[in-house]
């Protein structure tokens, strides 16, 4: 049965996604990312010299600043900033670049619901478009519980303050199917499985959980998709922005 | 701390001299003349009071919001204007998160004293109750991308910002009339904030030993630059502000002939901003009078009432989860393959189409192509399509009478509210036509038939 959203959509639907790389000049790697309303840039810095004195100097660190639409920065902004910064250090090769700091900046143009999946994507974006070396990439995705158990995926600002509770996730970047299955005997570590980022709010039941994640484990196939695409279509042809 | 001042980035000899070179043969490094200024793109935010402004490679975003708070004593009868400016370490790899240095604080006192020692902004059309409740409006500057110039970009946005701004409308009530009632935006529509004239700042540059001058300085200009000034000049020929801190000396005759030179930019930018803020106002008013057409269609006929929702529901592509096909990711869940959808690719979204600019893709005043439609849908042969295309050419001719006589009243419709949340300007895609909005009552009609 069909649950009646205010704009239409199914429960399994998301919002119109839009991507872009390389928007800002300055910006070693940048990246607008929008789910239907829900606007966010993203711009890298580094790796820079050095890294703070608490971090592990052999290893690379990274630093997340959160800057909102409007108001001072809270404590909401730096709880995301923390999970971001996790996230992504999950997925980052921190072997390669020791000693070194990635500043990562994300600015929030408008809010509209799914706000932290639409800044881990937009990060993740930048990245790539940074030339950081990664594991793989992280997709990330809200879903939605409502009052009668359904799963929705990707509630909008409204939907995610009238339902019972949600939740963020962030999976790896899908494989691309592969024909055989010899090749993947073949190659040395498993691939990265499981979740990387979940974060709720509200009470949901057990079993609402586990839907969660298998419709966010489904959608993130489509999503890995859309993300591969676009970072195809886009090769860079801009000389080095290093000064 | 000393690895950090290893990360800032040094001008070097070679570069310093280029442009100095360069300038005393009246040329610039990006290909201007001294007195040009670069290209200047406005574009808006979906909701009122957000714009965001591009300067040639500078790039800077402004929000403006209100809230009801406490008058100043001195002031009682009088709303306030605070302006925030931050420069986010997103847009120089030199510029720091936390405490705002002393560049950000200049940046906004100069747009601070353009804007309120001017008496630009009306502040006692913002008080509410006297020396209780006045409006206090706070602009937030985010300097997203420093490509020079950021004061001039800055105070572009922020007065953007504040001609498309709306406030809540409010009155007085409960027992003793002394209540402040807030209004919600669909009961009564938000009223604009009054603005006297538009405070345009303008910066020159000081380069080289015979402090040759040059308009909107890039950031490779401001770092060889001497000194620099900046005026804040208004259409009417007044000066509101002149900001000369420090740097070279400069003759008088010089100041005065920027000044010249800086009434004549700050008409161009001026019209610009009017041109932009008129646009986007129509296209708004556009957008309510859609809302008001779909409830008056209501006694056309049920049908009609029904596209017209649909119409407006549907301006966003879908992701379907559940349909097997795919290739771009945004795609209509009907199972046509919409040529138009190839067309718009990521490629021509890019992060300034995203924001605001008038909607192309209004169904009402793009005719339908019938041939155009038959072609796409040629793959997949679907004859249902075809006669919702009629019934939707049906009502164009219905609501475009209906347009005229509609002004923007406030009459509330409960029915049409959700659809408010989805009326959603198509940001990322340019052509849209009927095709897209033709899939949902393809949907509704298959749900209702499984029912």
């Amino acid at each position: 049965m069909d649950i009646d959203r205010a704009d239409g959509r199914t429960a399994n639907q998301l919002r119109p996604l839009a991507c872009s790389r390389n928007v800002l000049n300055r910006a070693h790697g940048s990246a607008s990312w929008s789910q239907g309303e829900t606007k966010v840039i993203a711009a890298v810095y580094g790796p820079k010299a050095g890294t703070n004195k608490n971090e592990n100097p052999e290893k690379a660190c990274f630093e997340v600043i959160w800057k909102p639409k409007t108001g001072q920065i809270g404590k909401a902004e730096k709880e995301y900033e923390m999970i971001l910064k996790r996230t992504v250090q999950s997925i980052c090769l921190s072997n390669v670049n020791p000693n070194t700091t990635t500043s990562i900046i994300i600015q929030v143009v408008h809010d509209d619901g799914a706000l932290l999946p639409c800044a881990i994507n937009a990060a993740c974006t930048a990245l790539v478009d940074a030339g950081i070396p990664l594991k793989h990439l992280a997709v990330a995705i809200c879903c939605c519980v409502s009052q009668n158990g359904h799963v929705i995926l990707d509630p909008n600002k409204l939907e995610e303050q009238t339902l019972k509770a949600f939740a963020y996730l962030v999976f790896p970047n899908s494989i691309i199917s592969l024909p055989s299955e010899a090749s993947s005997k073949l190659r040395g570590e498993p691939l990265e499985q499981g979740i990387i980022t979940s974060v709720t709010q509200g009470v949901m039941p057990v079993e609402d959980y586990f839907h969660c994640l298998d419709r966010g484990r489904a959608a993130t196939s489509k999503l890995s998709d859309f993300l591969r695409k676009n970072l195809h279509l886009q090769t860079p042809n801009n000389p080095s922005k290093a000064g | 701390m000393e690895q950090r001042l290893a990360n800032t980035w040094r001008m070097t000899i070679n570069e310093k001299k280029f442009i100095e070179t360069s300038l005393l043969s009246d040329i610039r490094v990006d290909g201007r003349r001294p007195f040009d200024y670069r290209r200047l793109t406005i574009n808006f935010g979906r909701e009122d009071g957000s714009s965001e402004v591009q300067l040639g490679q500078t790039h800077v975003m402004g929000v403006v919001t209100s809230q009801l708070v406490q008058p100043y004593r001195d002031r009682p009868n009088e709303g306030t204007l605070s302006i925030y400016t931050e420069l986010s370490p997103m847009a120089d790899p030199s510029f720091e998160a936390g405490r705002p240095g002393e560049s950000a604080v200049e940046l906004g006192r100069i747009i601070d004293r353009g804007l309120r020692e001017s008496w630009a902004v009306d502040t006692e059309s913002l008080c509410v109750v006297a020396g209780k409740v006045v409006w206090s409006i706070r602009i937030d500057i985010h300097i997203l991308d420093n490509g020079g110039n950021l004061v001039d970009a800055a105070n572009i946005a922020a007065l953007a910002a504040l001609s498309t701004f709306r406030r809540p409308e409010c009155t007085l009530g409960g027992e003793d009339g002394q209540e402040v009632i807030i209004h919600p935006p669909e009961v009564r529509e938000p009223v604009p904030l009054i603005i006297h004239h538009l405070p345009v700042a303008v910066t020159f540059g000081f380069i080289g030993k015979e402090n040759t001058v040059v308009i909107d300085p890039t950031h490779f200009e401001e770092a060889v630059m001497g000194g620099s000034m900046t005026a804040t000049l208004n259409t009417n020929e007044d000066v509101c502000a002149i900001q000369k801190a420090g740097g070279v000396g400069v003759l008088p005759s010089v100041i005065m002939q920027c000044l010249r030179i800086a009434s004549v930019k700050a008409g161009d930018i001026t019209s610009k901003i009017k041109n932009a803020v008129e646009s986007f106002n129509t296209e708004r008013s556009l957008r309510k009078i859609k809302r008001h057409t779909s409830s008056d269609v209501v006694d056309v006929s049920e049908t009609a009432r029904k596209v017209d929702i649909e119409l407006s529901t549907n301006h966003m592509d879908r992701l379907n989860l559940l349909s097997e096909d795919r290739r771009v990711a945004q795609r209509n869940d009907m199972k046509v393959d919409c040529q138009i959808i190839q067309g718009i690719s990521k490629r021509k979204s890019d992060a300034k189409s995203f924001s605001g600019g008038p909607s192309s893709w209004d169904p009402y005043s793009k005719g339908v192509d019938s041939d155009a439609l038959r072609a796409s849908f040629a793959s997949r042969a679907v004859i249902a399509p075809m006669k919702k295309l009629q019934d939707t050419k049906v009502d164009q001719p219905i609501n475009k009478e209906l347009k005229q006589p509609i002004t923007e009243n406030n009459s509330y419709v409960p029915p049409i509210e959700p659809i408010e949340v989805t009326n959603a300007k198509l940001q990322t895609n340019g052509e849209k036509t009927l095709i897209d909005a033709i899939k949902p009552k393809h949907r509704r009609r298959k749900a209702s038939s499984q029912k």
